[in-house]
């Protein structure tokens, strides 16, 4: 019951970083057994209707389908989504399920 | 057990029983009123009423209590009773120590009148200075043993009561003359009884008695004991070996009988005797031993109560945990009946939605393994399926919803439906995701799905690929395996009117292509890449044997915990 019982370690953090800029950091691992913390947080984001949706993913180690589709929830909201610094394992995730049109991929570098 | 065959048995007479969850329920309803029964009455025992255990400790307390006490009380006896005898035998020391101050001034008298013919001036001399008031004798006086009758010769001091005694002074002075030691008289009586002593020089052929005499004290009381050092006795002393009244000296006691603890001896006095009856006044050996029983006793009520009380709450506790115990066991074991139903209607779903066969088609053999995920209610939204085409090739369908539960089930069972039909119509894969992205944007927009399509051209040795989103299949032939890997295109459910790209690849005699959902391949801490390539591994490994290749990777890809469901599907070309 380890994926219900015991949600995996996930933090969760909402800024405007400019004006119509909304920043979520998501940290540690996302998945099913956790999406829905952030699906509150990114539905509450949307709610301020952002001209733009950054998620910061730069210290999110995994990520499974399940979160995609919170990304994606935010995608259909709001038309500017980017996914910053995304870790080599979460970029590979977005990349091979072709949603890098959705959930354009940023290195802030 | 295989975790596939595991799967397919859930699937045949599990279904039953998972679908027909209203029995269960109830008969889980009807178990209620007990459990209410059991839950609604925590601890209901009367507040102050002991339980047995508590009870027998306050027992076996008190028993040991009492015990202790009459153990202290009869040591105390003892010890009292030993310690009078003691005091008695001492005072009778002290007492006898009088027979010489007594004895010496009669022997010298008698024997100085007999070396003096009986000189009442040598007597009166002698014994003046011990006659009187606050002196040994109260009288003295000199007798002639053979004298008929007996008459004092001589008298110092109150005249003796004896001289008006014939008989007795005869019977006296024979006894002292055959004795030569001091002999007593009784009591004499008189306003103030007396006692008297005489002596008669042993072999002496004078033949003279000296005899003194000495009143009691009045009412026979004394102060004796109060005098010397035995405070703590009442005394009673007795004339001769008797303890009868008449013959009583001395006392400070007032109530005869003597009752109680008591110790007598017998105090040699010359050739007599006195009798000495002592009863303790106070506790001889303290007053901390005399009230050590009654301390135990209370001491001991005390801790067998606190005892008692102490069990009680131990008891009750034990009784409140064992209770919550049976509580707590009762409803984890409805939440494993709950989670064991849910999760048994999401697989009987799930694998509703499986094929049950794959078509027979010439050339091409098909293999399947599903694995659930190893633990949680959720099942994943895993699918596949082979159908057969009209030119006779087939088309290879796999899919995986984001998600789990009977949610991403029920996706995933309108996502097959409307796959079916699209591919009916049009077995170009391209057109079959096209049409699929529409369908599920439009009636569920809170999913995607990942989704690869493969036609397959059996006598062409050919594939047509199209991929939404999903991971790339393994072609295993010719003792090696190949990702066939092409630009990843968008997932189902994302984009309306996605145009899909499709890829033709031409296969070897044999080959073997293998298309898997993510559960295969994906672990936590690690790139899907590495994944991949040890499917990649492990795929050209194996013998190229279709059914033992599927079976296989299904059983040891996935990763310990496969928290996610996996599903894997084969194909192989027999030429």
């Amino acid at each position: 019951m380890a994926d219900v019982s015991r949600p995996a370690d996930l933090h969760v953090e909402a800024r405007n970083e400019q004006p119509g800029v909304a920043v979520v950091t998501v940290a540690g691992e996302l998945d099913v057994s956790n999406a829905e913390t952030l699906e509150s947080v990114v539905a509450q984001v949307c709610d301020g209707q952002p001209a733009e949706l950054v998620f910061d993913l730069r210290n999110l180690k995994f990520m499974d389908s399940a979160g995609i589709a919170v990304l994606l929830g935010g995608a259909r909201r709001v038309p500017n989504v980017h996914l910053r610094d995304p870790t080599p394992a979460v970029r590979r995730v977005v990349e091979v399920t072709g949603l890098t049109t959705v959930l354009k991929l940023r290195d802030a570098g | 057990m295989e975790p596939g065959d595991a799967a397919i048995a859930d699937a045949g007479p599990g279904s039953t029983a998972a679908l027909g969850p209203a029995g269960v329920t109830e008969s889980g309803r009807e178990a209620d009123p007990e459990a209410q029964g059991a839950v609604a009455a925590p601890y209901s025992g009367s507040r102050w009423r002991l339980s047995r255990a508590a009870l027998l400790t306050l027992a076996v307390g008190l028993l040991i209590t009492a015990a202790l006490s009459v153990a202290a009380l009869i040591l105390y006896n003892h010890n009292e009773t030993r310690l009078l005898k003691l005091r008695a035998r001492e005072l009778s020391l002290v007492l006898s120590t009088a027979v010489p101050s007594l004895q010496t001034p009669l022997a010298s008298a008698a024997e100085l009148a007999d070396a003096t013919g009986g000189s009442p001036k040598k007597f009166r001399a002698f014994m003046t200075p011990l006659v009187g008031v606050g002196r040994p004798f109260a009288s003295a006086s000199l007798w002639r043993a053979e004298g008929l009758p007996p008459a004092p010769t001589v008298v110092v001091g109150t005249p003796p009561v004896l001289a008006s005694r014939p008989t007795e002074a005869k019977r006296l002075f024979a006894q002292a003359r055959t004795s030569g030691q001091l002999v007593l008289t009784g009591l004499l009586p008189g306003a103030v009884p007396r006692l008297g002593y005489a002596f008669a020089a042993p072999g002496a052929g004078g033949g003279y008695i000296a005899y003194a005499e000495n009143p009691l004290p009045a009412s026979k009381r004394s102060q004796l004991a109060e005098s010397t050092g035995f405070g703590d006795l009442n005394y009673a002393l007795f004339l001769g070996r008797s303890r009868r009244k008449s013959d009583l000296l001395v006392t400070n006691m007032s109530h005869f009988p003597i009752t109680g603890r008591q110790a007598s001896t017998v105090v040699p006095f010359g050739k007599g005797a006195f009798t000495l009856v002592v009863t303790p006044a106070r506790s001889l050996g303290g007053s901390f031993f005399e009230n050590l029983p009654w301390m135990i006793a209370l001491v001991g009520a005390l801790v067998s109560m606190a005892a008692a009380v102490l069990t009680e709450r131990i008891v009750r506790r034990r009784a409140d945990a064992e209770r919550l115990a049976v509580v707590l066991d009762r409803v984890a074991s409805e939440n494993r009946q709950m989670y064991t139903q849910q999760r048994g209607i999401a697989q009987t779903l799930q694998h509703a939605l499986l094929p049950e066969a794959f078509p027979k088609l010439d050339g091409l053999a098909i293999s399947a393994s599903y694995v659930p995920a190893a633990s949680g209610i959720d099942v994943g939204g895993d699918w596949y399926d082979v159908i057969p085409c009209p030119d006779g090739g087939a088309l290879l369908l796999i899919g995986d919803v984001s998600g789990h539960g009977l949610r991403a089930a029920t996706t995933m069972a309108s996502l097959r439906h409307a796959a079916l039909a699209y591919a009916a119509e049009d077995t170009d894969p391209a057109a079959v995701l096209s049409k699929l992205s529409n369908f599920v944007n439009s009636s569920s927009p809170d999913y995607f799905a990942t989704m690869l399509c493969v036609r397959v051209d059996i006598e062409q040795h050919s594939l047509c690929i199209a991929s939404a989103g999903h991971l790339p299949p393994v072609l295993v032939a010719e003792g090696q395996a190949r990702l066939l890997e092409f630009e990843p295109d968008m997932a189902i459910g994302v984009a309306r009117n996605w145009q899909y790209r499709k890829t033709e690849v031409s296969v070897p005699p044999h080959a073997i292509l293998i298309a898997y959902t993510d559960g295969l391949v994906e672990r936590r801490g690690e790139l899907l890449d590495e994944g991949l390539e040890r499917l990649r591994r492990a795929a050209a490994a194996e013998p190229p044997e279709l059914d033992r290749l599927v079976a296989d990777l299904a059983r040891r890809l996935p990763a310990e915990e496969h928290s996610d469901d996996t599903a894997v599907v084969g194909i192989q070309w027999r030429t």
